[in-house]
């Protein structure tokens, strides 16, 4: 068994649908939410996850698929399924995995390790925008999970509440959760979750205590700065919307002056001190606002606040100045934006914008990290932060990715192909060979001969014939021993022959003494031969079936391989061809959306630009009207002399300001 | 009154300001974060239906398309894998050598070098992903090919950083018999404590 770090089941379940949650300390950790703890047991599932650690998603579910097909991972069914269920997520294939985890999930599963994947499901289709199936999986978590994500599933249904305007629903949950003390983050973002449910429904009054408590909030930390930022600025805004400016000054004020909602804590603060009618006060907030950029809408919307306030201060001069300021500004920023239309037009936004991101890992959880210094590229900073377009240019992404692959297995498969034909020719050459060999029998001859071999032992053994193991040299002499013993048998019988005779008679014996002393290690040598020769024709048979298997099933294999790369030909060209037209479509649908970010933007100058010339124009028609001339306003003046009113044109909407965090500023850190 | 009207506009500003502000703040984890969260649920622009708690219609009907895409493609690449190692690793014949660490305290793998019948058949350098994906507990298959019925001997060297950081080389070689069957042999880098010493085996899987 091998010994690695100590995977529990529940663990692929849980890297299956975080990797950030897997770590080896936690493996080692036994939880009792966990399966029982199992090691690695087969090679190949320890392969997978070898990719797998390393972000490569798109590897890891190929050889997990393709080695379960081969059975190569007995031992690791369960992990298996509960991985690839992770890794589909993780692909983007969020249905699949859907479908996977819904049939896995059964009571088998213990409940704390169901409980969790359930929760991940739903954090994933929340994600997705699904917001039915997200409150469908997070209800199907039974009892309660650990503190932390207990938290974030609360926090989780109540904003698949909110989204859905189940404001009554949203309020409830939250004024019942109970943190911990060490649940401090957690309770921030439910207290303003809350109050921002509690404004939703008009009652503000009831929201002040818990936005003002996450208002004031003390913390280094960047999310929850940002996060008291938020709160100050929603409650700001809400009594703004309620007809208290008052009320609204002190949350917009404690926004910070360097943070990404500043603009519009400015703006608010110079609406609110408008409302009472300190427009020379409103005037220090939106002429800091002035100064920034004209891309952001608060500071748009600060252009023609300020002419606004001038009029108001009967400072006529200064009110026409800035409208005209205004109207430059906003002619400026028309021409870039429709530079950046026409950009976007030339259909390679897409591709430039992954351009710098050398990483070709693909996934779900993948986020672009680098904006491209690209032209229009600051006025879609929020776009290109947005949800709809992250997931848009993820899908982009991957298919890219896919086409690459699919690349690469086109050029495999002209290898593939080569080498059948090779296989094919090389068969051809041989066929004939190992068709002669076969028909031949020798194979059945060698047997044969090594029968007849072993009867003659078996006979020369029984016979205890000496001279027949005896050396080429031994039998010579032997043999010319008999032959003198027959000639002698005729030979007459005097002295000088018998002399002869004995002399045979001993050379006889000296060379039987000799073959007979040796004839035992001689038997037991040609035993021991015949034994090595079984042992080769047996090896020889094993060859001898192989090579008849091969002949007999070569075409087959040939032509079913041919078969297959020939399907998987046709396969990769319509895959390739499919993935070029839904990578145009994604293309499309993102340059729509970024081209409609960008028009609604030049909308809105637009009108804000109509608004300035409109009002520039009456304030010159005032003027001459009253044959008088724009006066510089007087110090300290208050009163609204009530005929240099800014009236929008009929039918012409006043945009909102741009509320949205801004571009770069990254979501919230979840409390550890 | 044209100064109501111009407030009106203020207000309607700011309850459209309002809609769009109010948003529930979801603290999640970074990396399964879309970078968007804030993204307004009641805004026309929204990527949800509010009724039906569904991306619109057209993004959806790509997104599914796009799913189904996938799925086909991560399919195929599978398909073509196993073609892959069945056209060229045939089953009779193939052998597989995998490396796995254990702890890794003693030592930190740089590179193996593979020799099979004193023919040397890889030379692999690993990343500090790939070393931290066996630490975690992958297995790596860092040699695949093919060999006839028959014994063998493996032999592996092993190179990095031992125990206070120091080069380290080891080697580690084993006989085989590879019969009609694929083969798989395992490098194993263990965790000595009691010597506080890295241990090189090779195990042969049956």
């Amino acid at each position: 068994m091998l010994k690695l770090s100590r995977i529990a089941v529940t663990v692929g379940a849980l890297l299956a649908l975080s990797p950030a949650l897997f770590s080896p300390a936690m493996a080692a950790k036994p939880e009792v939410d966990k399966l029982s703890p199992t090691v690695v047991r087969d090679l190949h599932f320890g392969d997978a996850l070898f990719y797998y650690y390393q972000g490569q998603d798109f590897e890891a579910i190929t050889r997990l698929q393709a080695y379960r097909q081969w059975g190569r991972m007995p031992h690791h069914d369960a992990e298996t399924d509960l991985l690839l269920g992770g890794l589909y997520l993780s692909l983007g294939l969020h249905n699949e995995a859907g479908e996977r985890f819904e049939t896995l999930l059964t009571q088998s599963v213990p409940e704390g390790v169901r409980n969790r994947a359930w929760f991940y499901l739903g954090k994933i289709w929340y994600a997705r925008g699904y917001l039915d199936r997200s409150e469908r999986a997070i209800k199907e978590v039974q009892g309660r999970l650990t503190p932390d994500l207990e938290a974030e599933r609360l926090h989780l249904l109540s904003n698949i509440l909110m989204r859905q305007q189940r404001f009554d629903e949203a309020i409830a949950l939250l004024n019942n959760w109970k943190g911990r003390r060490d649940q401090s983050d957690w309770l921030a973002y439910a207290q303003y979750n809350l109050g921002v449910a509690l404004v939703r429904k008009g009652l503000v009054t009831e929201a002040d205590p818990f936005l003002t408590s996450v208002g004031t909030l003390e913390s280094g930390r960047r999310e929850l700065r940002s996060l008291r930022d938020r709160a100050n600025l929603a409650l700001g805004y809400a009594y703004l919307q309620n007809n208290q400016p008052a009320l609204a000054k002190p949350p917009l004020e404690r926004v910070r002056l360097d943070g990404p909602f500043s603009n519009k804590a400015l703006l608010g603060v110079g609406w609110a001190d408008a409302a009472e009618g300190e427009f020379q006060q409103a005037l220090t907030p939106w002429m800091e606002l002035r100064d920034r950029n004209l891309l952001d809408s608060a500071v748009q919307e600060a252009y023609l606040a300020i002419p606004y306030a001038f009029a108001k201060l009967n400072a006529n001069a200064q009110a026409a100045e800035n409208y005209e300021l205004a109207i430059r500004s906003f002619d400026t920023e028309t021409v870039n934006l429709d530079a950046s239309i026409a950009e976007i037009d030339d259909g390679t936004m897409l591709d430039k914008l992954l351009q710098r991101d050398a990483n070709d890992r693909v996934g779900w959880f993948w986020q672009l990290k680098e904006v491209p210094d690209a032209a229009q590229s600051r006025y879609l900073y929020h776009l290109l932060a947005g949800h709809d377009f992250q997931e848009g240019l993820k899908n982009y992404r991957d298919l890219a990715f896919m086409g690459s692959t699919l690349s690469r297995w086109q050029d495999s498969i002209v290898a593939f192909d080569d080498m059948l034909d090779t296989r094919e020719r090389a068969y051809a050459e041989r066929v004939p060979q190992a068709d002669a060999v076969l028909a031949s029998g020798r194979l059945d001859k060698y047997g044969a001969e090594r029968a007849t071999a072993g009867g003659q032992l078996d006979q020369v053994e029984a016979a205890q014939d000496v001279a027949a193991l005896g050396t080429v040299a031994e039998r010579d002499q032997w043999a010319r021993i008999v032959r003198l013993e027959a000639a002698l048998l005729a030979a007459p019988n005097d002295d000088e022959t018998n002399v002869i005779r004995e002399k045979t008679r001993l050379a006889k014996g000296v060379l039987y003494w000799r073959l007979a002393e040796s004839f035992k290690a001689r038997v037991w040598n040609e035993r021991r031969t015949l034994k090595d020769l079984d042992q080769a024709l047996r090896e020889a048979q094993n060859r001898w079936v192989r090579v008849q298997k091969a002949r007999g099933s070569m075409p087959n294999n040939t032509g079913q391989f041919a078969e297959r790369v020939e399907a998987l030909r046709l396969r990769l060209e319509a895959s390739q061809t499919r993935l070029a037209g839904v990578a145009k479509q994604q293309n499309s649908l993102l340059e729509s959306l970024a081209r409609n970010e960008l028009e609604q933007q030049k909308e809105r100058i637009g009108t804000y630009q109509i608004q300035a010339r409109f009002a520039l124009a009456s304030i010159y028609d005032r003027a001459a009207i009253g044959g008088g001339s724009v006066t510089a306003p007087k110090e300290g003046a208050t009163e609204s002399q009530g005929d240099l009113e800014v009236v929008p044109p009929e039918g012409a909407p006043t945009d909102p300001p741009a509320t949205e965090p801004a571009p770069g500023e990254t979501p919230p850190e979840p409390p550890k | 009154m044209p100064q109501l009207k111009t407030f009106r506009s203020i207000w309607m500003a700011l309850a459209l300001a309002m809609a769009i502000l109010a948003l529930p703040v979801f603290a999640q984890d970074p990396q399964a974060t879309p970078p968007a969260e804030e993204a307004p649920p009641a805004d026309a622009s929204a990527p949800t239906d509010a009724v039906t708690g569904e991306p619109p219609a057209d993004t959806r009907a790509l997104d599914e398309t796009v799913q189904d895409l996938k799925k086909d493609v991560v399919d195929l690449n599978k398909e073509l894998f196993v073609l892959e190692e069945e056209l060229l690793f045939p089953a009779n014949t193939q052998v597989a050598v995998f490396v796995s660490m254990d702890i890794g305290e003693f030592f930190a793998l740089d590179s193996l070098t593979l020799k099979i019948d004193n023919k040397e058949v890889a030379n692999y350098m690993y990343t500090p992903r790939e070393a931290e994906a066996l630490l975690k507990g992958g297995v790596h298959r860092v040699y695949l090919g093919n060999l006839k019925v028959g014994e063998h001997q493996l032999v592996a060297f092993f190179a990095g950083k031992g125990p206070n950081d120091r080069d380290y080389k080891r080697g580690a070689n084993l006989k085989f018999e590879k019969g009609v069957g694929a083969k798989y042999l395992e490098l194993k880098i263990t965790d000595r404590q009691r010597k506080a010493q890295p241990e090189f085996a090779i195990k042969d899987w049956e």
